[in-house]
Parts: structure tokens; C-alpha cells; sequence
């Protein structure tokens, strides 16, 4: 029976030892070697990376910089003096419902990404979220079911393959739209396609127009000057703060996007 | 007698692991109050009245640098460049860059003058801590989501990253200056810093 008192004791003995060691790393790091101090610096860095491992995959740098310098006069020239204009001449509550509004028409969407990458849960919130939205909340411009506690997460058809594991692709930087990769520019397409609001099925079977081209043109627009105003002082650091902007971007978006399928 | 050592031994075990979950819960604790006073600090700051904006500027500066690890910030931000610096570079890159960091991103706090900040988790990751933190505005019911990423030094924790939806600031930096080396050099780089730092001390930005 000693035996098994000794044998605990040495266990228990040295489980406390390992334990010490890996939590309190750091204290007796500063006691080794330089070498062995980068040594344990290097797997520091590494094990933090792999919180978040992005890859950078962008054969068409070159390309994907010079259309980058061109969407970046065309916003420094236009688009930004439109996005600034708007948030100083439209009121923040008619800003919020306009946003509001948006958010909702692409809601049947996310609803059915939610469903195909099986998070029902997800989907059901969205759907109800667009329903409520729709009808008490005067076509989408309060959000009565977020003040009800319903609450979603939005998804795309590039979300929906990266669920699925399929890979990212190349990374692109597109004309005007900004930057994308190859696995989320198809899903934005085929969303597009898909959704009515955006696509007029109806017109293209030359029967009657199923939405007023006007509407679509007004929402297209909306969403646009939307999204740029809602990045202006994002997109203002950057410029002040990066020393290569294009690679800010491209990390950011590739990091977002990544966070966004993991959830 | 028997009896006696395999209760004891039982004991020792059983101790052992009430230590062990006792020491984490503790740890996670302190990260979340330690967080918690940067943060209240912060707004408190912000909020301060009747002291100019150059001085709510610099002191808040003063608590970013007296809570970020600028030196491991800086040596895992260059990544594979940083070995291949010269002594003086990598004395130079650190001096530079802890200048760089906090006062870039010191006076954007300035506009933390909110309601409320809370953290509301705090989870341990390899040998860092993560806690997530919520910033409620003051003009607006809509809260701001942000993860700090910390980790403990000789007994003290330090703030090593500020993750904003999903985007880690410093990941985003290592991406951006690695670029920048490869397709300019070092030197230019360097010389680069050197003078963003001059002129953000000189508010030219």
C-alpha cells in the first residue's frame, strides 16, 4: 500500500511539475539561452497565428494592384465625396432605416444559405426576421424583431462553400466592387441570380416587369453609397496609417471573411 | 492502515485538482478585471471635461503604452524579416515602432467616451488569454464587439492585440509590412516608419 501512497505522490508530484511548466512558461523562459529564448519566441508566434490561419493565395498581384490604383482614384474623386455627403446631409435615423430596409431585401437569401450549411436555427431567425420585418416593420425600415430579441446572422452563398470547405481561390480585387476571391465573387453571382429583387426573371420572359427597373437601379445605387458610408472612417485610417494599403485590404477582407465562416 | 494511505493518496489528487481549477478561475479573473480597468479607464479619460484634447490625447497614449508588450508586438509583426535585421535595425524597428503603435492608435481612443464597457468572457488560448469585450456608446444602444488578446509577463499581463469584427490588428500589420519588405526592402521601410512617426508626433497627419 505504500507502494500506491509513494507512487501518487511522485504522480501528483510531477503532474503539478508540467503544469507549472506550461501555464508559467514565460517565467522561467527568461532564465535560458538567447537561442532558446527565440526558439520559444518563434513557437509563440506560431502558436499564435494558428488562432487564425489565413492563407494569401494572389497569383494576379499584379493585376489586382493596378485595378486597386484605379478603384482608388475613382473613390478618392467620386465615391467618397458622394458616401461623405450623404452621412452629413441625411439624418442618422433615416440613414438607419434606409440600412434597415436594405439589410431586409436580402434576407430570403441568407435564410436559405443558413439552411443549406443546415444551421436551421439561423435560417428560421432570418426568415421571421424578414417576415416581422417586412409586414410590422413598415417593408423592412424598423427593425421590430431585433427590438423583440430575434437576432441572425447573416449569410452568402461564399460563406456557404467555405462551410462546405471548398477553397477560396485566387484573390481578386474588382473593378469598383472592391476585393473579393474567386470562391466568394461565384457566390455573390449566383446570389445575385437567385434573388429576385435583383434579377428581373419576370421581364426576361418578356411576359410583364416583375420589379420597376427604376427600383432596382435606386437599390443597387443605395446599397452602394450605404456600404461606403458605413466604411468612410475605416477606409480613412487605413489611408492615413498603412504603409501599403492594397496588402491592408487584402489581409482584412481575407481575415473577415474567414471569421465569418467560422461562426 | 490501508484504509489511511489510499484516502490520503485520493486526497492528494483530489487537492491537486481543486488547486489546478482554483489557480485558472483566478487567472481568468484577474484578466477580465485587469481589461476591464484599461477600458473604464479609457472612457473615464475620454470623458474627461474642462482639460484640452491634446491632453486627453496624451494621456491616453501614456495607458495604451503602459498596457501593450510593444517589444513582442514589434518582433511578431516583422515575422521572418525581423531575423534578418542587423542589431541596430532590430533596436531601431522596436524604438520606432512602439512610437508608431501608440501614438497611431492611442488618440482613436479618444473617441471611447461611452456609456459602459464590460468583458464578458475571458478563455485561455495556448499561452495567451482572450477576452471578449462589449464598448457601449454613448450615442447609441448598438454595442461594439472587440476581443483583446492578452498575455502574462513576469506576473504582469499585457495587451498584445485589439480584434475588431473578426480583423486582429496586428495580424493585419504583419501581412502589411512583410508585403511592404518584400517589395520594397527593409531599409525603405525603415525610413518609412521613421517618418510616420515623425509626423504623427507633430500631428501632420
Amino acid at each position: 500500500m505504500h507502494r500506491i501512497f509513494i507512487l501518487t505522490f511522485l504522480i501528483s508530484i510531477f503532474v503539478n511539475n508540467a503544469h507549472a511548466k506550461f501555464p508559467n512558461k514565460n517565467n522561467f523562459q527568461y532564465n535560458k539561452n538567447a537561442i532558446q529564448n527565440q526558439i520559444d519566441q518563434d513557437l509563440e508566434f506560431e502558436s499564435y497565428q494558428s488562432t487564425t490561419t489565413i492563407k494569401i493565395h494572389d497569383p494576379y498581384e499584379k493585376i489586382n494592384r493596378q485595378i486597386f490604383a484605379i478603384n482608388d482614384v475613382f473613390d478618392r474623386y467620386f465615391f467618397e465625396h458622394v458616401a461623405k455627403t450623404y452621412r452629413k446631409t441625411v439624418p442618422n435615423p433615416a440613414r438607419k432605416m434606409i440600412r434597415n430596409f436594405l439589410a431586409n431585401i436580402s434576407l430570403p437569401i441568407s435564410a436559405l444559405n443558413s439552411f443549406a450549411q443546415g444551421k436551421v436555427d439561423n435560417g428560421l431567425a432570418t426568415f421571421s426576421t424578414f417576415l416581422i420585418n417586412s409586414t410590422i416593420g413598415c417593408g423592412g425600415l424598423f427593425n421590430v424583431a431585433q427590438s423583440k430579441g430575434i437576432s441572425y446572422k447573416f449569410e452568402d452563398l461564399g460563406q456557404t462553400l467555405g462551410f462546405y470547405n471548398i477553397d477560396q481561390g485566387a484573390f481578386i480585387m474588382l473593378p469598383v466592387l472592391g476585393p473579393s476571391t474567386s470562391r466568394d465573387f461565384t457566390g455573390w453571382v449566383v446570389d445575385k441570380a437567385i434573388n429576385p429583387l435583383s434579377f428581373n426573371v419576370a421581364e426576361i420572359g418578356g411576359k410583364r416587369t416583375l420589379i420597376d427597373n427604376q427600383f432596382l437601379i435606386a437599390t443597387g445605387s443605395l446599397y452602394s453609397i450605404d456600404t461606403r458610408e458605413s466604411l468612410i472612417d475605416i477606409i480613412d485610417d487605413i489611408r492615413q496609417d498603412s504603409f501599403d494599403t492594397y496588402a491592408t485590404i487584402r489581409f482584412a477582407y481575407l481575415q473577415k471573411r474567414a471569421q465569418e465562416i467560422k461562426k | 492502515m490501508r484504509n489511511f494511505f489510499r484516502l490520503l493518496a485520493i486526497a492528494i489528487i483530489a487537492l491537486y485538482s481543486v488547486n489546478s481549477f482554483a489557480k485558472e478561475d483566478l487567472e481568468l479573473q484577474e484578466v477580465k478585471i485587469f481589461v476591464e480597468e484599461i477600458g473604464n479607464k479609457i472612457i473615464n479619460i475620454a470623458g474627461e471635461k474642462n482639460i484640452p484634447e491634446a491632453k486627453i490625447r496624451e494621456k491616453i497614449i501614456a495607458e495604451i503604452d503602459r498596457v501593450i508588450d510593444s517589444e513582442w508586438i514589434a518582433k511578431f509583426v516583422l515575422g521572418k524579416n525581423y531575423k534578418n535585421l542587423t542589431d541596430q535595425q532590430k533596436l531601431d524597428f522596436v524604438r520606432l515602432y512602439r512610437e508608431f503603435m501608440i501614438n497611431t492608435y492611442g488618440p482613436k481612443f479618444k473617441n471611447y467616451n461611452g456609456k459602459k464597457f464590460t468583458v464578458n468572457e475571458v478563455t485561455r488560448q495556448n499561452s495567451f488569454f482572450i477576452a471578449k469585450a462589449e464598448f457601449l456608446p454613448k450615442e447609441s444602444d448598438t454595442a461594439i464587439m472587440t476581443d483583446f488578446r492578452v498575455k502574462k509577463k513576469d506576473g504582469k499581463f499585457y495587451v498584445l492585440d485589439f480584434i475588431a469584427e473578426g480583423i486582429s490588428l496586428i495580424e493585419t500589420q504583419r501581412s502589411e509590412f512583410n508585403a511592404t519588405i518584400d517589395q520594397n526592402g527593409v531599409e525603405p521601410f525603415l525610413k518609412n516608419l521613421e517618418q510616420k512617426v515623425k509626423n504623427l508626433k507633430n500631428n501632420k497627419r
